[in-house]
Protein backbone atom coordinates (compact mmCIF):
# COMPACT_ATOMS: atom_id res chain seq x y z
CA UNK A 1 0.00 0.00 0.00
CA UNK A 2 2.87 2.32 0.81
CA UNK A 3 4.14 1.95 -2.75
CA UNK A 4 0.76 3.07 -4.10
CA UNK A 5 0.86 6.13 -1.90
CA UNK A 6 4.34 6.99 -3.12
CA UNK A 7 3.16 6.62 -6.70
CA UNK A 8 0.27 8.95 -5.99
CA UNK A 9 2.64 11.52 -4.56
CA UNK A 10 4.94 11.19 -7.58
CA UNK A 11 1.94 11.71 -9.87
CA UNK A 12 0.86 14.80 -7.93
CA UNK A 13 4.38 16.20 -8.17
CA UNK A 14 4.45 15.56 -11.94
CA UNK A 15 1.09 17.31 -12.36
CA UNK A 16 2.37 20.29 -10.37
CA UNK A 17 5.41 20.54 -12.64
CA UNK A 18 3.06 20.44 -15.63
CA UNK A 19 1.01 23.24 -14.10
CA UNK A 20 4.17 25.29 -13.62
CA UNK A 21 4.95 24.84 -17.32
CA UNK A 22 1.40 25.85 -18.28
CA UNK A 23 1.79 28.96 -16.15
CA UNK A 24 5.00 29.94 -17.96
CA UNK A 25 3.29 29.33 -21.32
CA UNK A 26 0.43 31.64 -20.33
CA UNK A 27 2.87 34.31 -19.16
CA UNK A 28 4.58 34.14 -22.55
CA UNK A 29 1.20 34.47 -24.30
CA UNK A 30 0.43 37.50 -22.16
CA UNK A 31 3.67 39.22 -23.10
CA UNK A 32 3.87 38.21 -26.73
CA UNK A 33 1.20 39.71 -29.01
CA UNK A 34 2.11 37.25 -31.76
CA UNK A 35 0.70 34.29 -29.81
CA UNK A 36 -3.02 33.60 -30.03
CA UNK A 37 -5.36 33.89 -27.06
CA UNK A 38 -6.44 30.31 -27.79
CA UNK A 39 -3.15 29.07 -26.37
CA UNK A 40 -3.84 30.89 -23.11
CA UNK A 41 -7.39 29.50 -22.96
CA UNK A 42 -6.15 25.96 -23.63
CA UNK A 43 -3.46 26.33 -20.95
CA UNK A 44 -6.03 27.61 -18.46
CA UNK A 45 -8.39 24.69 -19.13
CA UNK A 46 -5.52 22.21 -18.79
CA UNK A 47 -4.43 23.88 -15.54
CA UNK A 48 -8.01 23.65 -14.24
CA UNK A 49 -8.13 19.93 -15.05
CA UNK A 50 -4.73 19.44 -13.45
CA UNK A 51 -5.81 21.24 -10.29
CA UNK A 52 -8.94 19.08 -10.07
CA UNK A 53 -6.83 15.96 -10.56
CA UNK A 54 -4.45 17.01 -7.80
CA UNK A 55 -7.28 17.52 -5.33
CA UNK A 56 -8.87 14.16 -6.28
CA UNK A 57 -5.52 12.40 -5.87
CA UNK A 58 -4.95 14.08 -2.53
CA UNK A 59 -8.38 13.00 -1.36
CA UNK A 60 -7.57 9.45 -2.48
CA UNK A 61 -4.20 9.65 -0.75
CA UNK A 62 -5.66 10.80 2.56
CA UNK A 63 -8.45 8.22 2.47
CA UNK A 64 -5.96 5.44 1.71
CA UNK A 65 -3.69 6.61 4.50
CA UNK A 66 -6.58 6.77 6.92
CA UNK A 67 -7.70 3.25 6.11
CA UNK A 68 -4.10 2.03 6.34
CA UNK A 69 -3.50 3.51 9.77
CA UNK A 70 -7.02 2.83 10.94
CA UNK A 71 -7.34 6.42 12.10
CA UNK B 1 30.91 17.64 45.11
CA UNK B 2 28.86 17.71 41.95
CA UNK B 3 26.51 20.54 41.15
CA UNK B 4 22.88 19.80 41.46
CA UNK B 5 21.30 19.82 38.00
CA UNK B 6 18.05 21.66 37.92
CA UNK B 7 15.76 21.44 34.85
CA UNK B 8 15.45 24.73 33.05
CA UNK B 9 12.36 26.68 33.83
CA UNK B 10 11.61 27.33 30.16
CA UNK B 11 11.58 23.59 29.45
CA UNK B 12 8.87 23.22 31.99
CA UNK B 13 6.89 26.15 30.57
CA UNK B 14 7.28 25.13 26.89
CA UNK B 15 7.55 21.33 26.82
CA UNK B 16 7.77 21.05 23.01
CA UNK B 17 10.96 19.42 21.61
CA UNK B 18 12.32 21.06 18.47
CA UNK B 19 11.95 17.80 16.49
CA UNK B 20 8.24 17.70 17.24
CA UNK B 21 7.89 21.40 16.50
CA UNK B 22 9.31 21.04 12.97
CA UNK B 23 7.48 17.79 12.19
CA UNK B 24 5.21 18.04 9.15
CA UNK B 25 2.47 15.48 8.83
CA UNK B 26 1.54 13.95 5.48
CA UNK B 27 -1.82 15.64 5.70
CA UNK B 28 -0.17 19.05 6.06
CA UNK B 29 2.19 18.32 3.20
CA UNK B 30 -0.60 17.24 0.85
CA UNK B 31 -2.53 20.36 1.83
CA UNK B 32 0.52 22.39 0.81
CA UNK B 33 0.64 20.57 -2.55
CA UNK B 34 -3.05 21.22 -3.15
CA UNK B 35 -2.68 24.91 -2.36
CA UNK B 36 0.35 25.10 -4.67
CA UNK B 37 -1.75 23.64 -7.47
CA UNK B 38 -4.47 26.18 -6.73
CA UNK B 39 -1.92 29.00 -6.80
CA UNK B 40 -0.68 27.87 -10.24
CA UNK B 41 -4.28 27.78 -11.49
CA UNK B 42 -4.99 31.29 -10.18
CA UNK B 43 -1.78 32.60 -11.77
CA UNK B 44 -2.62 31.00 -15.11
CA UNK B 45 -6.16 32.41 -15.02
CA UNK B 46 -4.84 35.88 -14.17
CA UNK B 47 -2.36 35.86 -17.06
CA UNK B 48 -5.02 34.62 -19.49
CA UNK B 49 -7.48 37.25 -18.24
CA UNK B 50 -4.91 39.98 -18.76
CA UNK B 51 -4.27 38.80 -22.32
CA UNK B 52 -8.02 38.77 -22.94
CA UNK B 53 -8.39 42.26 -21.49
CA UNK B 54 -5.62 43.52 -23.77
CA UNK B 55 -7.50 42.16 -26.78
CA UNK B 56 -10.94 43.39 -25.72
CA UNK B 57 -9.89 46.81 -24.47
CA UNK B 58 -6.87 48.00 -26.45
CA UNK B 59 -5.13 51.06 -25.08
CA UNK B 60 -6.40 54.10 -26.92
CA UNK B 61 -3.65 56.64 -27.33
CA UNK B 62 -3.54 59.43 -29.83
CA UNK B 63 -0.63 60.11 -32.15
CA UNK B 64 1.87 62.68 -30.99
CA UNK B 65 4.58 64.60 -32.84
CA UNK B 66 7.98 63.55 -31.57
CA UNK B 67 10.36 65.22 -34.05
CA UNK B 68 10.74 67.43 -37.12
CA UNK B 69 11.65 65.54 -40.28
CA UNK B 70 14.84 67.54 -40.87
CA UNK B 71 15.82 67.03 -37.25
CA UNK B 72 16.85 63.43 -37.92
CA UNK B 73 19.35 62.69 -40.72
CA UNK B 74 19.10 59.50 -42.77
CA UNK B 75 20.64 56.74 -40.62
CA UNK B 76 20.02 58.77 -37.49
CA UNK B 77 17.71 58.29 -34.56
CA UNK B 78 15.95 60.12 -31.77
CA UNK B 79 14.94 58.94 -28.33
CA UNK B 80 11.56 59.88 -26.93
CA UNK B 81 9.00 58.65 -24.43
CA UNK B 82 5.58 57.34 -25.40
CA UNK B 83 2.82 57.01 -24.31
CA UNK B 84 3.97 57.89 -20.78
CA UNK B 85 7.19 59.24 -19.30
CA UNK B 86 8.01 55.69 -18.19
CA UNK B 87 8.02 54.23 -21.72
CA UNK B 88 11.31 54.89 -23.55
CA UNK B 89 11.12 54.62 -27.33
CA UNK B 90 13.45 55.09 -30.26
CA UNK B 91 12.65 56.66 -33.64
CA UNK B 92 14.87 55.64 -36.58
CA UNK B 93 15.22 57.20 -40.01
CA UNK B 94 16.32 54.33 -42.22
CA UNK B 95 15.78 55.99 -45.62
CA UNK B 96 14.81 59.43 -46.86
CA UNK B 97 11.12 58.67 -46.35
CA UNK B 98 11.28 55.63 -44.09
CA UNK B 99 10.78 56.14 -40.38
CA UNK B 100 10.26 53.36 -37.85
CA UNK B 101 9.78 53.53 -34.10
CA UNK B 102 10.10 50.88 -31.42
CA UNK B 103 9.80 50.49 -27.71
CA UNK B 104 13.39 50.86 -26.55
CA UNK B 105 13.18 48.12 -23.94
CA UNK B 106 14.76 44.84 -24.96
CA UNK B 107 12.29 41.95 -24.83
CA UNK B 108 14.84 39.88 -22.92
CA UNK B 109 15.36 41.81 -19.69
CA UNK B 110 14.25 45.35 -20.61
CA UNK B 111 17.68 46.92 -21.12
CA UNK B 112 17.50 49.89 -23.53
CA UNK B 113 18.52 48.97 -27.08
CA UNK B 114 20.78 51.24 -29.15
CA UNK B 115 20.87 51.76 -32.89
CA UNK B 116 23.92 50.68 -34.88
CA UNK B 117 23.90 52.68 -38.11
CA UNK B 118 26.54 50.54 -39.84
CA UNK B 119 24.73 47.24 -39.38
CA UNK B 120 21.24 48.76 -39.36
CA UNK B 121 20.46 46.78 -36.23
CA UNK B 122 19.22 47.57 -32.78
CA UNK B 123 21.60 46.11 -30.23
CA UNK B 124 21.08 45.38 -26.57
CA UNK B 125 24.43 45.93 -24.80
CA UNK B 126 23.45 43.99 -21.69
CA UNK B 127 23.38 40.47 -23.17
CA UNK B 128 24.26 41.09 -26.81
CA UNK B 129 20.81 40.75 -28.26
CA UNK B 130 20.24 42.07 -31.78
CA UNK B 131 17.05 43.16 -33.52
CA UNK B 132 16.29 44.15 -37.09
CA UNK B 133 15.87 47.89 -37.44
CA UNK B 134 13.37 47.28 -40.24
CA UNK B 135 10.75 45.40 -38.24
CA UNK B 136 12.13 44.81 -34.74
CA UNK B 137 12.40 41.03 -35.13
CA UNK B 138 15.09 39.34 -33.02
CA UNK B 139 18.16 38.36 -35.04
CA UNK B 140 20.59 36.99 -32.48
CA UNK B 141 21.20 36.64 -28.76
CA UNK B 142 18.84 35.82 -25.91
CA UNK B 143 15.74 37.80 -27.03
CA UNK B 144 13.07 35.61 -28.59
CA UNK B 145 10.30 38.18 -29.03
CA UNK B 146 10.28 41.21 -31.34
CA UNK B 147 10.46 44.77 -30.10
CA UNK B 148 7.08 46.44 -29.75
CA UNK B 149 6.64 48.57 -32.84
CA UNK B 150 4.87 51.93 -32.98
CA UNK B 151 3.05 53.31 -35.99
CA UNK B 152 4.79 56.26 -37.63
CA UNK B 153 3.33 58.85 -39.97
CA UNK B 154 4.60 62.16 -41.28
CA UNK B 155 2.49 65.29 -41.47
CA UNK B 156 3.44 68.91 -42.04
CA UNK B 157 7.16 68.10 -41.84
CA UNK B 158 6.62 66.47 -38.45
CA UNK B 159 6.97 62.82 -37.46
CA UNK B 160 3.93 61.49 -35.62
CA UNK B 161 4.02 58.34 -33.53
CA UNK B 162 0.94 56.32 -32.63
CA UNK B 163 0.02 53.35 -30.49
CA UNK B 164 1.73 50.02 -30.82
CA UNK B 165 0.70 47.83 -33.68
CA UNK B 166 -0.41 44.40 -32.52
CA UNK B 167 1.59 41.77 -34.35
CA UNK B 168 -0.37 38.77 -35.46
CA UNK B 169 0.93 35.32 -36.12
Amino acid sequence: MNVVLQMVMALVTAILLGQLWLFTVTLDVMENPAVSIRVAIAATVCSLLACGSVWILIRFFLNAEQSETGG
Amino acid sequence: MGRLKMPSRWKHDFPVPSAVDSYVTRREFTKFLGLTSLAFLIGTCAAAARKLAKLLFPRQTSSVAVADIQEIPVGGYKLFRYPTEHDPCILLRLEENQFVAFDQRCTHLSCPVVFNTATRQLACPCHEGFFSAENGLPLAGPPKRPLAQLSVTTENARVLVGQSEERTA
